[in-house]
């Protein structure tokens, strides 16, 4: 491992702590890049590869009689991946740490800044849940700055689309992961580009708003021609086609976004999404 | 010729066909596929007391259980002979375990397993445990057959983790086959000589996970202690019941119906795709033994 990658371990480490609440570190981190990921956490290193991540430092907390604390702390390079990385896996409570946070079962994740941050006890009980809390506290304190959202996910329509539904992602293996739209990446998908998938649920109603930034307008329009000659060859020039669960897709290409709306109620409504959407795109 | 890709769309058309084969649209034969008139046998044992205590099995009574799997399976009462029906003497023979930490194989299993292989006349020095090592280790590299142990997971990346994905460790890139949530790892089966090298499968459901979260894709909370074993010569199948039970234990713990995510495709396009097995249950006969009170299939 070259010096800057030791220099990177330094810095990773210096954001957690050595102890907490009688809990002490094991004397050596663990760290890992792309290309070692797996030898720690197998498929699931997929997602944060997915995310661009640059570095993983893994440190061990142990107490005896407790079960031991993992704290996962990946560089994302960017605060938009940290945040993308964070929505991937939303279950869980609000804990009010970082930019953004959940808890369930023994795990807390956060993101802030540029880093997504993921502490896991391999058993819970209150102990662990308050040390679990108490070390994302300290975490997030010791990471000074924020980082700023993706802003294609502020184009998503916020009216029946809670915070928990909402998925900002690159490559098709995530959307699929979320959303499965096809085996094969139809939509032209890569690191390259941005992703922001909504998922609206209102009565009786469950649609999908899938928005991809390319970063040329030509590449925006490629994709529109191939998702629409695959999945609703049908439609035509209108973008819109009735599925056979008789709900409505419809997709658009404004400026350099794709807007495709999926399980629309209706045509009408799908057709006024997209124009919801395309309003927005114009203004930024 | 290029492959079609597969959508949603066909997905809502197989669903808008009959309402029972939404989740399972990856059954469908691809275009252009041979239809077998193929059948699996898998015995599924279960046992109340198979722990001892949480996540301690019970070394005599999971011997029983494999015991009573394995005769059943190959219709043999003497449980040597049902043995020597899948091993020789000559054999060198590697028991494909898992040792992930939270839920592995569990040293009971392999035992049971390696006791019977030995019973069956086989040397222990030609008998293997191994699962990360499997590419260093000798007896792997020489085995004549395999026998394929592991526990039942939901997985992050396949939907499950499950006896068909276990062999990956042969493989030098194991996220080579990561595309598509692992859609195509039948593979593996054919490119490193495993189908007729493996002799017995056991998808292993002393407490399997049923749900994970995080990184590393676990938590206790997600842990049930089902106390059963699954066996079938059909990776395929002995999988696509475990699915089916993991399904079940998801839809009754959450009280709605909650696909496993991502879905567990590479099962049924190992069928559908690869031939490689039997994943349409009403082509499994499903033997069940023992204890049936939360059986959930």
């Amino acid at each position: 491992m070259g010096k800057n990658s030791k220099d990177k371990k330094i810095t990773l480490g210096g954001l957690l702590p050595q102890e907490i609440q009688g809990w002490k570190a094991e004397e050596k981190d663990e760290i890992y890049d792309p290309q070692t990921i797996f030898d720690y956490i197998n498929g699931a290193g997929e997602v944060y590869r997915s995310y661009n991540f640059k570095l993983l430092l893994a440190r061990r907390f142990t107490k005896e009689s407790q079960p031991d604390i993992i704290a996962d702390l990946f560089d994302m390079a960017s605060s938009m991946d940290a945040f993308g990385v964070f929505t991937h896996d939303l279950e869980g409570e609000d804990a009010g740490i970082g930019q953004g946070s959940t808890y369930k079962g023994g795990l807390l994740s956060f993101w802030k800044d540029h880093f997504f941050v993921s502490l896991y006890s391999e058993e819970e009980t209150d102990d662990t849940k308050n040390a679990l809390l108490a070390l994302g506290r300290e975490v997030s304190s010791s990471i000074k700055k924020e980082g700023k959202k993706p802003d294609i996910v502020s184009l998503l329509p916020l009216e029946d689309l809670a915070e928990k539904d909402v998925h900002y992602f690159h490559n098709h293996l995530i959307l699929n992961y979320h959303y499965y739209v096809s085996d094969e990446n139809i939509l032209l998908l890569d690191q390259k580009t941005e992703a922001a998938l909504g998922i609206y649920e209102a009565k009786d109603d469950k649609h999908y708003l899938l928005l991809v930034r390319y970063p040329e307008i030509k590449k925006a329009s490629h994709a529109y021609e191939s998702f629409t000659k695959i999945y609703m060859p049908e439609a035509g020039k209108s973008g819109v086609v009735q599925t056979e669960d008789l709900k409505w897709t419809a997709a658009r290409v404004k400026k350099n976004i794709l807007i495709i709306i999926f399980s629309a109620s209706s045509d009408t409504y799908a057709k006024d999404i997209l124009e919801k959407v395309s309003k927005k795109i114009i203004k930024i | 010729m290029k492959k079609k890709a597969i959508t949603r769309r066909d997905f809502i058309r197989v669903a808008a066909m009959t309402p029972f084969t939404g989740a399972f649209a990856y059954s469908i034969k691809a275009p252009g596929k041979k239809v077998t008139a193929r059948k699996a046998k898998v015995v599924l044992v279960r046992n109340r007391n198979a722990l001892i205590s949480y996540k301690k099995p019970d070394p005599d009574i999971v011997q029983k259980m494999l015991d009573d799997a394995v005769s059943t399976l190959l219709g043999e009462e003497d449980i040597v002979k049902a043995w020597k029906k899948l091993v020789k003497p000559s054999d060198i023979v590697g028991i494909k375990s898992n040792v992930w930490g939270p839920i592995p194989t569990t040293k009971e299993i392999e035992q049971a397993l390696k006791r019977r292989i030995m019973d069956a006349g086989v040397p222990e020095e030609n008998i293997g445990i191994n699962d990360r090592g499997v590419r260093r280790d000798p007896i792997f590299k020489n085995a004549t057959v395999l026998i394929n142990a592991r526990p039942a997971r939901t997985h992050h990346w396949s939907g499950i983790g499950g006896c068909i994905k276990n062999p990956i460790m042969f493989v030098p890139r194991p996220y080579d086959y990561h595309g598509d949530s692992c859609a195509d790892l039948a593979v593996i089966w054919k490119e490193y000589n495993l189908i007729k090298r493996t002799k017995l499968n056991i998808l292993v459901m002393l407490y399997p996970l049923f749900h994970g979260i995080g990184p590393h894709h676990y938590s206790d909370k997600y842990v049930w202690e089902y106390k059963g074993v699954l066996a079938s010569q059909d990776p395929v199948a002995v999988d696509a019941t475990g699915v089916r039970i993991l399904q079940a234990q998801r839809r009754q713990f959450f009280g709605e119906e909650r696909p496993l995510q991502p879905p567990a495709k590479h099962v049924f396009l190992a069928d559908t795709r690869h031939n490689l097995g039997v994943s349409d249950p009403d082509k499994i006969e499903l033997i069940k033994l023992g204890w049936k009170e939360g059986i959930l299939i």
